[in-house]
């Protein structure tokens, strides 16, 4: 088992995938200074499977927003894949969340007018992929979350767990390096979260490492790394 | 590193569909548009065919024809200048080779008595009668309308001693009331021209090169009028055979040039004779010979249509900018119900560029859509217009597509400040959020 935190040699490791060196966010709040998280390393290998718990504000969103180039740190360096996100320019951190990254949220976060197909497309359409690929790769997404029959519906006619796995189909049509998944199940039943982490597990067999925030231990407890969340520090849950 | 980006053609379809799926905030924005473009076409269609028409109609008054005459004003004390032959033969000396047409004219004001209609009394009028050979047609650009110029014929006396005579379209309807002009080919009406009574009969009535001749009155009030030259411009003449005022003075020499060089040539040659300088209204009076170069005279009157023009535009870019403020101020509210879906498409890739460019697109679209429904609206607002208060308005292709290119900038300046405001949200703050 490796140590999530001990990022040396990193650059020369084959399976590096993403590296916070010394990375924190500090959110200005009016005059007080928020550190909703606390500079420090993190190793992140390919086929990683690791599990984010901790109570609520304790950073755990901060910290996928920073993995997932939506929020930038603002101390140290995040290496994704080498490149130092820290300093891309927006159009390029735009490309890398539109290919590399694949995201799920408790709120499923889907285009409320657009059917599920044409939600699963999006990333593709800002890929600058032409349409009927775009059809054709969204159509096999979601047939992959088990999904082909409600192509045509729009999220409110879809339940909860439906919309969660377009919501899956969507981030995982770009066929994404790294998944992140912010309490993915924390808005289902358990039967729909069940079947949300099978996909998403599925996923991580495929070798896309998976980063999931998540209140529920029986949940963490299948990921392979546990990590805990409190003030914005983390450390390894088992530990 | 892929570089690729969303073509053009789907982020407008992508704001497309999201109009559709909204059709009452569109309906609003785009009726928002399609009021300014109403007013701008409505605006434009008066001011710059105003304009046009004015500049169209003063060309009709021949525009490479210089006028000789009398000035209005003598100096005290010193002698009334002769314009006769002899002024004729110099001006014929001088313009050698210039192939220019040279017509001497007499004008003198004569009365005509009106018979009693539509309840006025019959009564005298003053109209100026100008008395020359047939090539005077030749010094206007007005076209005869009905019947015939006069001819050579016309100035041999005929029997009891009726005269021919062609009229301006204005003189025509005033002799013989509203009726239609072509009506007063043939007539008789008596004419008082220096203490004699005489029957006139019509053989032909010009065209009104005056469209607008209220407005044009209005414009030349106190300022042409008081010349000859310019009384001869106001277009409501009686047009007599040469031998009406034979032996008189000459009111003033028509010149006709073949080319506007010579029309140049011409002014500055006959400087020489009466050693004028145009730009010294001294000098000028001095000579107590005028030189007037009719195209300068027009140039004038379609500058002051000009202004005419901007004050119009001042109108229809109000109203434009209103709706550019209205419309953003809409978008801007609406852009708050679509953090969620701005944050979507940022969290799926698309850049801030790409949102800013769907916002206004969004906005081209609406606004074109609007502006488009707004031009025939402004074109039946015009003519409805034109009914009640008798206002010229002109209805020309080229106005429809300037106002759909001012409805498109409408849409374009619209969506700057919403556009912005969408591209600079930040993803991460509206994607964070619990459900509870
Ligand atoms: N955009 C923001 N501006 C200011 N403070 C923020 C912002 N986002 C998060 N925070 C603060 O940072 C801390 C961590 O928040 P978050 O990462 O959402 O926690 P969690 O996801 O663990 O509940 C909280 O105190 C929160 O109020
Ligand atoms: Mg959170």
């Amino acid at each position: 088992m490796h140590d999530p935190f001990d990022i040396t040699g990193h650059a020369e490791a084959t399976d590096t995938l993403a590296v916070l060196d010394g990375a924190g966010r500090t959110y200005q709040a009016g005059s007080v200074a928020v550190e909703a998280l606390r500079p420090q390393d993190l190793i992140i290998r390919r086929g990683d499977y690791i599990a984010v718990m901790g109570p609520s504000g304790s950073g755990k969103s901060t910290l996928l927003h920073v993995l997932g180039c939506l929020d930038r740190p603002t101390a140290g360096r995040y290496l994704l894949e080498g490149r130092d996100i820290s300093r891309l320019a927006d159009r390029e951190l735009a490309a890398v969340r539109n290919l590399q990254i694949g995201f799920v949220f408790q709120r499923f976060h889907l285009l409320r007018d657009e059917s599920a197909l044409r939600n699963v497309e999006l990333p593709l359409l800002y890929a600058g992929i032409a349409r009927s690929e775009r059809r054709q790769r969204a159509a096999e997404a979601l047939e992959a979350v088990g999904l082909a029959p409600r192509a045509r519906h729009e999220p409110g006619r879809l339940s909860g767990g439906e919309q969660q796995r377009v919501a899956l189909a969507r981030a995982l049509v770009k066929r994404p390096r790294l998944l992140l998944a912010d309490e993915p199940t924390g808005n289902l039943d358990t039967v729909s979260g069940a079947r949300i982490l099978e996909l998403i597990e599925a996923q991580n067999g495929h070798g896309t490492a998976v980063v999931m925030i998540t209140h529920d231990p029986e949940v963490a407890a299948r990921a392979a790394t546990r990590l805990l969340m409190r003030d914005g520090r983390m450390s390894r849950a088992d530990a | 590193m892929s570089s690729a980006s969303a073509s053009f053609i789907d982020i407008c379809r992508e704001g497309l569909l999201h109009l559709v799926r909204r059709p009452m905030r569109t309906a609003l924005m785009a009726m928002t548009s399609a009021i300014a473009i109403a007013v701008t076409v409505n605006v434009i269609s008066l001011s710059f065919g105003l304009q046009e028409d004015i500049r169209g109609d003063v060309n009709m008054f021949g525009t490479r024809t210089v006028d000789v005459g009398r000035l209005p004003v003598l100096v005290p004390g010193a002698a009334r200048p002769s314009l006769g032959p002899a002024e004729e033969r110099s001006i014929r000396g001088v313009l050698q080779g210039l192939d220019a047409l040279i017509v001497p004219r007499r004008q003198a004001a004569a009365t005509v008595t009106l018979a009693a209609r539509n309840g006025a009394e019959a009564h005298t009028e003053r109209f100026q009668v100008v008395a020359s050979q047939p090539a005077y047609l030749k010094t206007l650009t007005v076209p005869v309308q009905h019947g015939r110029w006069l001819n050579d014929g016309d100035n041999v006396v005929g029997e009891q001693g009726v005269a021919s005579c062609a009229l301006d379209h204005a003189a025509a309807k005033r002799i013989f009331g509203d009726e239609d002009p072509a009506q007063a080919v043939g007539k008789v009406f008596e004419l008082t021209l220096r203490g004699q009574a005489r029957a006139m009969t019509v053989v032909g009535v010009l065209s009104d090169p005056l469209r607008y001749r209220e407005l044009f009155e209005t414009f030349d009030e106190g300022k042409g009028a008081r010349t000859l030259t310019s009384s001869l411009l106001s277009f409501r003449n009686i047009y007599v055979p040469e031998r009406l005022l034979a032996g008189e003075e000459y009111s003033g020499i028509s010149i006709v040039l073949p080319t506007d060089v010579a029309v140049g040539q011409t002014r500055d040659r006959l400087m020489t004779i009466w050693s004028l300088d145009a730009t010294d209204p001294i000098a000028l009076m001095r000579g107590g010979i005028g030189v007037f170069v009719r195209k300068d005279w027009m140039d004038a009157l379609g500058a002051s249509a000009s202004k005419g023009t901007l004050v119009g535009n001042v109108v229809w870019i109000i109203i434009v900018l209103v709706a550019i403020v209205m419309i953003s101020t809409l978008n801007l509210i609406t852009i708050r119900e679509r953090y969620e879906e701005v944050a979507i498409r940022r969290c799926e890739g698309a850049r801030r560029r790409d949102v800013a460019l769907q916002i206004t697109a969004e906005g081209v679209m609406t606004s074109l859509v609007g502006g488009l429904a707004g031009l025939p609206v402004g074109y039946v607002g015009a003519a409805i217009l034109r009914e009640i208060v008798q206002f010229p308005f002109r209805f020309e292709f080229k106005y429809a597509i300037a106002a759909t290119g001012i409805a498109i900038l409408l849409g374009f300046f619209s969506s700057v400040v919403p556009a912005r405001h969408a591209a600079r949200l930040q993803p991460a703050r509206v994607l964070g959020r619990r459900l509870n």
